[in-house]
């Protein structure tokens, strides 16, 4: 068997933690090798490591058999190793063809040949199926193209290792069709191919063989053909999860706990929210889908009340809050998830003590006459690390500190500890680990058993029509159609999350998947 | 946990030995020894009870200077301004002090401390509106805000307020209802401003430490982002603390108008504004590890008039010192990473020798 690649026996130490413990991955010559495992689990570090990124305390890199000491990118890229980075390193303003040559431009120091780049770039269009011209801002591409612009640079450096960190993190259902059709054209070149991902389904559908690492370790690898989703699962966590299986009992209320009411939302001349309606029940959780950027954000936090709406008003259990602030908000009983966990949710110099009240350290439980009670705040703090599970040494390790799973139980616990009416969460379980997730959907299906309500964006379909009772979907600030939790596909939704509007969908009503489905193939 | 806070404590002292290391061969370039320079400057700082007199009164406008920097930068902004606002407040300080007259000892001298204090904030005002509505750059209008105090002071002291005694660039001096007592006589004054200064700083820390208050308004400096999420006004809080700095450093102006010289110099500040920043930034915020920060500057400015005169090294060294430290506290995270490796090494040592 000849391999593209052999990593042997890798450790990698950073200050308190082993990223890495005699890690050992092979890649064959014209593979897609899937490395998954739960957030920290070492694969970045790994996969920064082979980039030259980081440089091993031990271990060796045979690249086509041949020993590697590189210690720089450059020295990695040289070896024809190319990463596509989860988030994207293009620059917006410059053009399909700057972005591909920046750094290996051809022509003199002094003269840009911008002709000979044109040639050399424009058969990697023809075969990515890039119907744009090479002088596009990358601005103006979707996240999709983007990305193939990403791939294009790494090829056009004459790569034949490729790592994609999350590649699907940004894509549509149908952008991640074609990715996987591009890869499988990548493989049939010669290309070897590395994905790290969390998302399992993908995993089962384009790779060859998956990898498991958790906590530093190499935990298996096995062949894609011989394993199915919950054997891996297995693996990542070490114990059996049963993922996508909830129990959701009982019926949504007919009474309405909030309702958003003709919103719109406009920065400058541009609507970023247009004319949005939405109810959600006493008993019901309402999932919110949508490509990412397409208004989730901005709805959320016009709820929470960090920003005003331009028109239209938020009716929270027949009150009107629409001009109260987010603390009014959440004395009356709302409850805020929000995206970026560490924007938005936490200080992260702060302990997780201290975390555990923020925004709530005016209550009697933590407030004494203007101190702070911090014996009893201690004992807050220790009930809540015990219920929620957070894996920690103690109240006064910073959240900072914490894994992404944990950082986000650390929230959960504090706004579940108010005892909200309602819970509006925008993607709470992003870059979480899927113990942790379980964990989160758990205490949300438990509100919604309670009678509480849900509002839930979330970019995880399958997160969403495993949780929703109804699914709206918001296409560029508007709001395309609800659908019924248990109708929703991955198609119907996909299909919605792109702005194709069916005449047939109203709140509540089927899309017709045949007419959908027809459309795609013409 | 506990190795992150050795380095906290170890790497100002590397830095601080470095700056000395680092001064010590310039003034081998000078042709004097170091050390002897050194000796002299400790002398002259802790050396005796008169020379802790004199450090202490250095130390307490350094301190609170720090106190006011520190504030700032609890809600994350980086206030340059002190050196304006102090002139302002010895102005405000020294206006009551001369033209209020009959009042008690016990009313004139807060009220004056309280005008001084006013001044400051007054002073700091206009920046701080501009930067919280406009988002015009504090530092940038606080540094204009400092020279343009610095010119209206010596204008206000040498026109309108001039002294009768035209031999001093001052104004006259206060009523001696306004003036500080004196907690120690001799040829040596400590005066108690002292003690308001330690007064400021457990207040101070209480306030940050231990109250509601505190608490968010260290949140909005942490990540004013997750504070505004969760319902604290931000905005309000860095209003606050950037005009609590203004106090803060009008409270310099009245001690040193009413506890050091008794009058109004125009040119009375060595920069003690500025002195305030590395401290502040070296305890990060901590009003109590200022004090100590605060000691020791005072105790550089103190002593090198002594090494001046017995060894004869320029006592403009300790400006170099000074600046030294800035730049290696600019530099913070290398030290923090050299210590770590040392630490890392160390480490391995004490585990091969007990193997």
């Amino acid at each position: 068997m000849e391999y593209a690649l052999r990593m042997c026996a890798i450790t990698k130490h950073f200050p308190r933690v082993i990223a890495n413990d005699k890690v050992d991955l092979t890649l064959r010559k014209g593979e897609i090798l899937a490395l998954v495992g739960e957030n920290g689990a070492g694969k970045s570090t790994l996969m920064n490591i082979l980039y030259g990124l980081h440089t091993p305390d031990s271990g060796e890199i045979y690249i086509h058999g041949k020993k590697m000491n590189y210690q720089t990118t450059l020295g990695a890229i040289e070896q024809g190793v190319g990463m596509v980075h989860q988030h994207f390193m293009l620059i917006p303003r410059l053009s399909i063809v700057e972005n591909v040559v920046l750094g290996n431009e051809p022509g003199s120091a002094l003269r840009f040949h911008r002709a000979r780049a044109k040639k050399e770039v424009s058969p990697f269009l023809e075969q990515f199926k890039l119907e744009v011209s090479l002088d596009t801002p990358v601005q103006d591409l979707s996240m999709g193209m983007q990305q193939k612009v990403e791939i294009i640079k790494v090829l056009y450096r004459k790569a034949n290792i490729l790592i994609l960190d999350e590649p699907t993190a940004v894509l549509t259902p149908q952008e991640i069709d074609e990715l996987g059709v591009i890869l499988a054209s990548l493989k049939k070149q010669g290309m070897s191919i590395i994905i790290i991902t969390h998302k399992l389904q993908e995993v089962i559908d384009f790779s060859d063989r998956i990898t498991v690492m958790r906590r530093g370790v190499h935990i298996g690898t096995v062949e894609t053909a011989g394993t199915d989703v919950n054997e891996i699962v297995g693996m990542m966590v070490g114990r059996n999860v049963n993922l996508g299986q909830y129990d959701i009992k009982g019926v949504p209320d007919k009474d309405v706990l909030l309702s958003v009411k003709d919103l719109s939302y406009r920065a400058g001349e541009r609507f970023i929210l247009k004319d949005i309606n939405l109810e959600v029940h006493k008993g019901e959780i309402l999932g919110i889908a949508g490509i990412d950027g397409s208004g989730q954000d901005e709805l959320t936090e016009i709820i929470n009340g960090t920003i005003k709406p331009t028109q239209g008003e938020i009716l929270f259990a027949d009150n009107n809050v629409t001009h109260r602030n987010p603390l009014q908000r959440r004395r009356s009983g709302m409850g805020f998830i929000p995206q970026d966990r560490l924007k938005h949710g936490l200080v992260s110099d702060f302990s997780i003590e201290e975390n555990l009240t923020l925004g709530f350290e005016r209550k009697r439980e933590y407030n004494r006459k203007g101190f702070i009670n911090k014996k009893n705040r201690k004992a807050l703090a220790k009930a809540a690390i015990a219920r929620f599970d957070i894996r920690t040494t103690g109240e006064e390790v910073l959240a900072g500190t914490l894994s992404g799973g944990n950082q986000q139980k650390v929230i959960v616990a504090r706004e579940m500890g108010a005892r909200p009416r309602i819970i509006v969460a925008n993607q709470p379980t992003r870059g979480v680990d899927i113990g942790a997730i379980a964990f989160i959907h758990q205490t949300l299906i438990g509100l919604r058993n309670e009678g509480g309500g849900v509002l839930l964006a979330s970019l995880e379909l399958d997160e969403l029509m495993s949780l929703s009772d109804r699914i709206a979907v918001m296409y560029k600030g508007r709001l395309m159609g609800t659908l019924a939790g248990r109708d929703a596909t991955r198609e119907k939704l996909g299909y919605m999350m792109v702005g194709r509007m069916n005449d047939n969908v109203h709140n509540g009503e089927n899309l017709q998947t045949e007419k959908g489905a027809r459309h795609e193939k013409e | 946990m506990k190795k992150n806070r050795f380095a906290a404590v170890l790497s100002p002292i590397c830095m601080l030995l470095f700056s000395f290391l680092l001064a010590g061969l310039l003034i081998l370039a000078l042709g004097k020894s170091p050390l002897v320079a050194y000796g002299a400057l400790f002398q002259g700082a802790f050396g005796s009870s008169t020379a802790w007199i004199n450090t202490i009164n250095k130390a307490v406008p350094i301190c609170l200077a720090a106190f006011a920097v520190g504030i700032c930068s609890k809600v994350g902004v980086f206030n340059i301004g002190v050196e304006g606002q102090l002139l302002f407040g010895a102005l405000g300080s020294a206006l009551a002090g001369i033209y209020i007259t009959g009042l008690p000892a016990f009313l004139h001298i807060p009220l004056c401390i309280s005008a001084g204090m006013l001044s400051g904030a007054l002073w700091a005002l206009i920046p701080t509106v501009l930067y919280i509505k406009r988002d015009a750059n504090i530092i940038v209008s606080n540094i204009l805000f400092n020279l343009v105090a610095k010119l209206v002071l010596i204008a206000l002291v040498l026109g309108p307020f001039r002294g009768d005694n035209a031999m001093v660039p001052g104004t006259n001096r206060i009523q001696e209802t306004a003036a500080l007592p004196i907690l120690v006589g001799g040829s040596a004054k400590l005066s108690s401003a002292v003690l308001l200064m330690l007064g400021v700083a457990i207040l101070l820390y209480i306030y940050l430490n231990h109250t509601t208050n505190g608490f968010e308004l260290r949140a909005v400096g942490l990540n004013h982002h997750a504070a505004s999420y969760a319902g604290i006004p931000s905005k309000k809080y860095v209003f606050f603390a950037l005009l609590a700095g203004g106090m803060l450093a009008g409270m310099i102006g009245a001690m040193e108008v009413q506890g050091t010289y008794l009058m109004l110099y125009n040119d009375f500040s060595p920069g003690y504004g500025f002195d305030g920043i590395p401290i502040a930034l070296l305890a990060q915020g901590n009003p109590l590890v200022s004090i100590v920060g605060g000691l020791l500057f005072g105790g550089l400015r103190s002593g090198s008039q002594f090494m001046q005169i017995a060894v004869g090294v320029d006592k403009e060294i300790i400006t170099v010192i000074q600046g030294l430290l800035v730049i290696c506290i600019a530099a913070e995270p290398i030290f923090r990473r050299g210590i770590n490796l040392a630490g890392r090494w160390l480490d391995r040592r004490i585990v091969a020798w007990k193997q």
